[in-house]
């Protein structure tokens, strides 16, 4: 049976999400996406005067990749704002799907969950498809599902750190007690092989942008994410073994009783 | 790029004819709003190596040309090799060390030691006001140049000379001819130096917003560029005579030419403040708007066909490159024996 990722009803088969921003040049960046097999891309309209379509020139650019977009709210501070955005990027790009992000704190940007909740619960009514960026506190989460959202978007760390996982336990708890919601790493994942971990660990998908594009080779990285996250999610499928407290050959080793070990101990002692 | 080129060009004694599309005093472009960087170093950081190569050749050209500029017209254009510096906050250390980390890698075998560490002691001693950092990196081979003095300079060196000149002329450009609203001229080369005034005829031409802030202090003195890393910021503060210091520059994927943003000039004037808290009581002077001309890849384009070469795409490099993509176009200019089309990416 193949393996898709699932969101509101759509199927893809990349489990890698990209971001467009701080890329060398937008050739790069097309590049880097196609490099990375996302389907998915994300893109910001707040700063390019987006009633006048100003930054329309880069949009097209953008769309001629031919992934699903994932219109963000980046810079944006209040529900109102962000409802004003939505609708805008909603007429622009001819789509209901939102990266719904409520910055609470400028210097971290780490999302204000109050006002991520009442955005959400307005842009579910109005109709969007609503990702909530959001922090990886399991209570929030659970509001964030009650007013309409089917997927979230937990950060690994904060935006831009590269610190991957900083807090295993929540990620965790949010994959144990919200099993058959698809859930997103969004933000802080710094290296493939914290990439890989998000899907070990069960995460649905990753979705990063930094990691990429402010990379010494931008199309080189996303190979190297793009691998990352399939190796993961393969892992997870195939089922990891369990850590254990003593070795254990692979080989069997008959000459070499169970106790021989103690043994050699002994003697070295 | 349009008024070096045309000076270079009738000094080799050529038969130059120039055309505007506004005036020659108050500048549309982004050249007017720049802050006149030559720095392929700290360029390097977001850029491929050729935009490198070519602002490296710039910086051997710049200062002949600036002193041969200065002797014609006897105005000064304040061409100044100290050097750039390089800081980070505390807490953006870490930047600093991705910085040179970056070059490193993008020079390899050609990084000949022109990154310099500073510790607080050596980076006070070249600017005593930056006494609230601890650590900074030296580029000691970057320049700039004051562009507010270099175009006026410019336009008396062209004056002075036999170019003739037409303000306030908006044109298109096609082989060997120039079309104005009323008439078309003929010519035997046309060199179309538009910028975006060309995106019509350059596919994938496109404009990044910049905004920049220019203020006036006497409480903080800074001898050359200041650079402030930062995750999401790329911002600089270059001083200029009679204690005026531009701040720049946002770089937003947008061609909206309105008034700089509060929150732009928040972050420009934030920025800024952080350096010294002594800004806080410079005056603002002036902001600035502009959208650089882009192509896709970022890299400067100089497409050539018989009787018409296009410049176009330096994007936020205009001081960095001219110098080197004016040789380019002379060496173009002595091979039009070469009657085909041909488009150099620069790369």
């Amino acid at each position: 049976m193949a393996d898709k990722l699932n969101l509101y009803g759509k199927a893809f088969d990349s489990r890698l999400l990209v971001g467009t921003a701080l890329y060398p040049s937008p050739a790069i960046m097309r590049e880097s996406v196609a490099a990375s097999g996302a389907e998915i891309i994300t893109l910001s309209l707040r700063r390019q005067s987006p009633a006048q379509q100003q930054g329309k020139m880069l949009w097209d650019y953008i769309q001629e990749s031919g992934c699903q977009l994932l219109p963000n709210t980046a810079g944006c501070k209040t529900p109102k704002e962000v409802v004003a955005l939505a609708e805008m990027s909603r007429e622009i790009f001819g789509t209901d799907w939102l990266k719904l992000e409520v910055i609470g704190d400028d210097y971290n940007l780490q999302p204000d969950p109050f006002g991520l909740i009442e955005a959400a619960r307005e842009l579910v009514q109005r109709g969007f498809k609503v990702l909530p960026y959001c922090t990886d506190d399991l209570v929030v989460c659970r509001r964030l599902l009650d007013v309409g959202c089917e997927v979230l978007m937990p950060w690994g760390s904060p935006i831009g750190t590269g610190r991957g996982l900083m807090n295993k336990y929540n990620l965790q708890t949010l994959r144990e007690r919200l099993p058959d919601v698809p859930l997103i790493i969004d933000a802080g994942i710094g290296a493939p092989s914290q990439a890989c971990e998000a899907m070990e660990l069960g995460f649905d998908a990753v979705l990063l942008n930094t990691a990429i594009a402010r990379a010494q080779n931008p199309v080189l990285m996303a190979g190297a994410f793009r691998l990352a996250v399939e190796s993961g999610r393969a892992a997870r499928n195939a089922g990891l073994m369990l850590k254990r407290q003593t070795a254990s050959p692979s080989t069997p080793t008959l000459d070499m009783p169970f106790w021989q070990q103690a043994v050699s101990e002994g003697e070295k002692a | 790029m349009g008024r070096l080129l045309a000076w270079r060009l009738s000094a080799m004694g050529h038969q130059v004819t120039l055309f505007e599309s506004g005036s020659l005093d108050k500048p549309a472009g982004a050249c007017h709003t720049a802050a006149g960087m030559i720095a392929p170093l700290s360029e390097l950081y977001h850029c491929p190596l050729p935009i490198y190569h070519m602002g490296m050749q710039s910086l051997q050209h710049w200062p002949q040309w600036a002193k041969q500029l200065e002797q014609q017209t006897g105005t000064n254009v304040d061409y100044r090799q100290t050097g750039s510096i390089l800081v980070a906050h505390p807490q953006d250390r870490s930047e600093l060390l991705q910085f040179q980390q970056e070059l490193t890698a993008k020079l390899g075998k050609e990084n000949t030691g022109q990154l310099h560490w500073l510790d607080k002691n050596t980076l006070t001693k070249l600017e005593p006001e930056l006494d609230r950092f601890d650590q900074g990196l030296w580029l000691a081979t970057e320049a700039d140049i004051d562009n507010r003095k270099l175009l006026p300079a410019l336009h008396l060196a062209l004056k002075q000379s036999d170019v003739r000149i037409h303000e306030n002329t908006p044109v298109n450009c096609t082989p060997r001819k120039i079309h104005t609203a009323s008439a078309s001229e003929q010519f035997e080369l046309v060199i179309d130096t538009r910028g975006l005034g060309a995106k019509q005829q350059i596919k994938g031409l496109r404009g990044v917003r910049g905004e920049v802030l220019v203020v006036e202090t006497q409480e903080v003195q800074l001898n050359r560029p200041v650079r402030l890393l930062h995750p999401r910021y790329q911002l600089y503060a270059v001083p200029r005579a009679d204690h005026r210091i531009v701040i720049g520059a946002t770089e937003i994927e947008s061609e909206d030419m309105s008034p700089i943003s509060l929150r732009s000039s928040m972050e420009l004037s934030s920025a800024l403040y952080s350096i010294h808290p002594a800004f806080a009581e410079a005056r603002i002077l002036e902001t600035r708007v502009n959208c650089r001309p882009a192509t896709m890849d970022n890299m400067p384009l100089l497409e050539t066909e018989p009787g018409l070469i296009r410049v176009n795409g330096l994007y936020r490099h205009g001081y960095l490159l001219a110098p080197a993509l004016v040789v380019q176009v002379e060496m173009q200019i002595q091979q039009t024996t070469s009657d085909t089309a041909q488009v150099t990416r620069c790369n």
